[in-house]
């Protein structure tokens, strides 16, 4: 039988906005199991980011149960969700989300600080380890502002994936990034996939979940549909036949003179 | 102990980012720590050269006065002050006899000199001339002021029985005036009168009150009342006390044997007083107590000010700092993590400007000792209430401004611009 990761039922999430009511999630049902590579896709205002905020344990749903690891998280309090966030879960956000002011190293540190018990291993080789997973190493000790977008989205997934979470929950994480970069980011998820990790993934473009094995169709509150993915786009593959920015540039200067020349 | 210790690395890690601010900050506590500390080391520093002035005096020196109000021992200095301000006082005089009765019969007392206190006359030698204070008074002044000759003699017996033109002069009286000559023999002229030199005393010191025992002459006093004041009253008699621990006997005597000179009634006020350095030390201890403690209050204000400069800072750095809070709550900083990491900014930025602030203290001190000559005592005492205190600050103006950052909601928090 395979594992469950998210077991979610039932949920619903009620906002009151001064005297009004938002119902925000309208009993959403959803299993994820071990090493599913899983999207979100939703118009605005459909109910992602509640969903996403109950999965990452930011939030509890005002009805129904939500299992993260076998562990019911749906009546948790404020503290115990913090030690299930930074254990379990890892975000990925759209603005990457670092702190400006610390170093690479220092920015993937940052989970491990809050982390109650003893660490596997030293702390350093923990985070040498995930620099060198995505691809960061000789860059650990620039700041955000000194990187470029695919960097610092790297730093974020480096931070995401220190604690070794069950989870990991990407939202729009190419939303910031030119289509090149995107990919590359695409191509580190695929292969976590991969190697075991469950990933899943927030996003509205198409061409984005089309990435993963599962896609699934929100609005008003409500999944509206499941879409298995024969055939996930492979990000590697994708890359191979992908132009770089200076072909790009070079091509187009070619069109120039080749109009010049007409 | 690990977490301390982040919350210390994360704490420097933002006030080095914003160095300006934080010492903008931290300068209300800076000036406060400083000025109370300072405040409070001056005033150490006065009562102690206060100390060292009167005992270089002497303790077993009492001192009768005309016509003052009667201090009274028990009532402790306060009590002093308001006697001198509520009781009549009674006029009254003290004659050259008064003192001449004090020897004779008094047991407790061993010498006793009357004084007429520095008068500032012309004095002239050649063709230099200017104002010194001139003093008249006996033979054993010198003893019983611990005063040491330098040069020749000081007032003798006969020069008092006399009316002798004779002059004992100060160091600085003969370093102006003589320069390197031994100005034993010399004649001089105190308004327009000749007298002869006929001691010069050995450097004295300041006494810190009243005029200076250097820039002073001596001469008998006599002389001084009879040939260049025209007066037949002293200023005041200075007696030694045999047993120093006698000085309520002593002085009991003492009014004894005035009353009785000055025929004094029972029941009638005194119109003399008697009074003592170590009276007069406990006043001033006092006076300068209440000073300190007054001027140090007005500066602790300013250290409350600097708290509310830290409150205020804090809380605009909670502000700006939503996104990273919402950041670390979202890898999983707890609530009592984020009301740490910013009471632990606020503490160190309060302890930070008080170690400062001691520093300033520091300097504030050397100034006033560069400047003034009074030395500023700097105890352990303040520095240890004014670290505390900042300390103390930093928690109590740190916490609302923490706490305010611990309860942020995470998702709130993560979206904020």
């Amino acid at each position: 039988m395979e594992e469950k990761v998210i077991e979610i039922k039932n949920i619903s999430k009620v906002y009151k906005i001064e005297n009004f009511k938002v119902n925000a999630l309208n009993g959403i049902n959803l299993n994820v199991t071990k090493g599913e590579y899983v999207a979100i896709m939703g118009p605005s205002g459909s109910g992602k980011s509640t969903l996403m905020n109950i999965i990452g344990c930011l939030d509890t749903p005002t009805k129904g149960t939500y299992t993260l690891d076998s562990q019911d998280i749906s009546k948790l309090n404020d503290n115990r969700l913090a030690e299930i966030r930074n254990k379990k879960v890892g975000f990925v956000f759209q603005t990457f989300n670092l702190l400006s002011r610390y170093s690479a190293i220092d920015n993937i540190e940052l989970p491990l600080i809050y982390s109650k018990g003893r660490l596997p291993k030293p702390r350093r080789e923990m985070i040498m380890d995930v620099i060198i997973s995505v691809g960061l190493k000789g860059r650990e000790k620039h700041r955000p502002s000194q990187m470029s977008g695919g960097e610092r989205q790297r730093v974020a997934i480096a931070r995401a994936l220190i604690n070794s979470p069950s989870i990991i929950l990407a939202d729009e994480p190419t939303g910031n990034l030119d289509s090149r970069t995107g990919e590359e980011i695409m191509a580190i998820f695929e292969d976590l996939n991969l190697r075991g990790s469950t990933i899943f993934l927030v996003t509205h473009e198409l061409d984005i979940a089309r990435h993963t094995d599962r896609i699934l169709y929100l609005r008003d509150g409500i999944i509206t549909g499941e879409e298995k993915i024969k055939k996930p786009i492979s990000a590697k593959d994708t890359l191979k036949n992908m132009p770089t920015l200076e072909d790009r540039i070079s091509k187009l200067e070619e069109n120039k003179n080749y109009e010049k020349d007409i | 102990m690990k977490r301390i210790f982040e919350n210390l690395k994360v704490a420097f890690k933002s006030l080095n980012s914003n160095k300006l601010r934080a010492f903008l900050t931290m300068l209300g506590i800076i000036i406060g720590v400083g000025s109370v500390v300072a405040v409070i080391s001056i005033g150490a520093g006065a009562e102690a050269l206060i100390t060292q002035n009167l005992q270089s005096m002497g303790t077993n020196v009492i001192t009768i006065s005309p016509g003052r109000a009667e201090p009274r021992g028990e009532g402790g200095p306060m009590r002093h002050l308001e006697d001198a301000n509520t009781e009549t006082i009674d006029e009254g005089e003290l004659h050259l006899e008064d003192a001449i009765a004090l020897q004779a019969k008094a047991t407790l007392l061993n010498e006793v000199v009357p004084v007429l206190y520095g008068r500032n006359s012309t004095i002239s030698y050649m063709s230099w001339s200017g104002q010194v204070s001139v003093t008249g008074t006996t033979q054993d002044f010198l003893t019983v002021q611990g005063y040491k000759m330098a040069e020749g003699n000081f007032i003798t017996e006969s020069d008092v029985s006399n009316l002798s033109n004779v002059a004992v002069i100060g160091n600085t009286v003969a370093e102006d005036y003589f320069g390197k000559i031994n100005p034993v023999g010399e004649i001089i002229k105190i308004n327009g009168k000749n007298f002869v030199i006929s001691g010069l005393l050995q450097t004295i010191g300041t006494a810190g009150f009243g005029s200076d025992p250097d820039n002073s002459i001596y001469i008998p006093i006599t002389t001084a009342q009879n040939k260049l004041y025209g007066t037949d009253t002293v200023d005041s008699i200075i007696a030694k006390l045999k047993n120093e621990n006698q000085l309520d006997e002593s002085t009991a005597e003492v009014k004894s044997i005035l009353r009785i000179q000055h025929r004094i009634m029972p029941g009638e006020n005194n119109d003399f007083s008697v009074s003592s350095p170590t009276q007069f030390l406990e006043t001033a201890s006092s006076v300068l107590q209440i000073l300190s403690i007054t001027l140090g209050g007005i500066a602790a204000i300013s250290l409350l000010v600097g708290g509310i400069g830290i409150m205020n800072i804090m809380f605009v750095s909670v502000t700006e700092r939503t996104r990273e809070i919402g950041i670390r709550k979202s890898l999983g900083a707890k609530n009592r993590d984020i009301l740490m990491q910013f009471l632990t900014e606020s503490i160190i930025l309060s302890l930070l400007g008080g170690l400062l602030g001691i520093g300033f203290a520091y300097l504030i001190s050397w100034l006033v000792k560069t400047f003034s000559g009074l030395s500023p005592l700097i105890t352990a005492t303040p520095i240890i209430l004014a670290l505390s205190f900042s300390t103390a600050i930093g928690l109590i103006f740190g916490i609302f401004p923490a706490m305010r950052a611990a309860r942020l909601n995470p998702i709130e928090s993560l979206r904020y611009e």
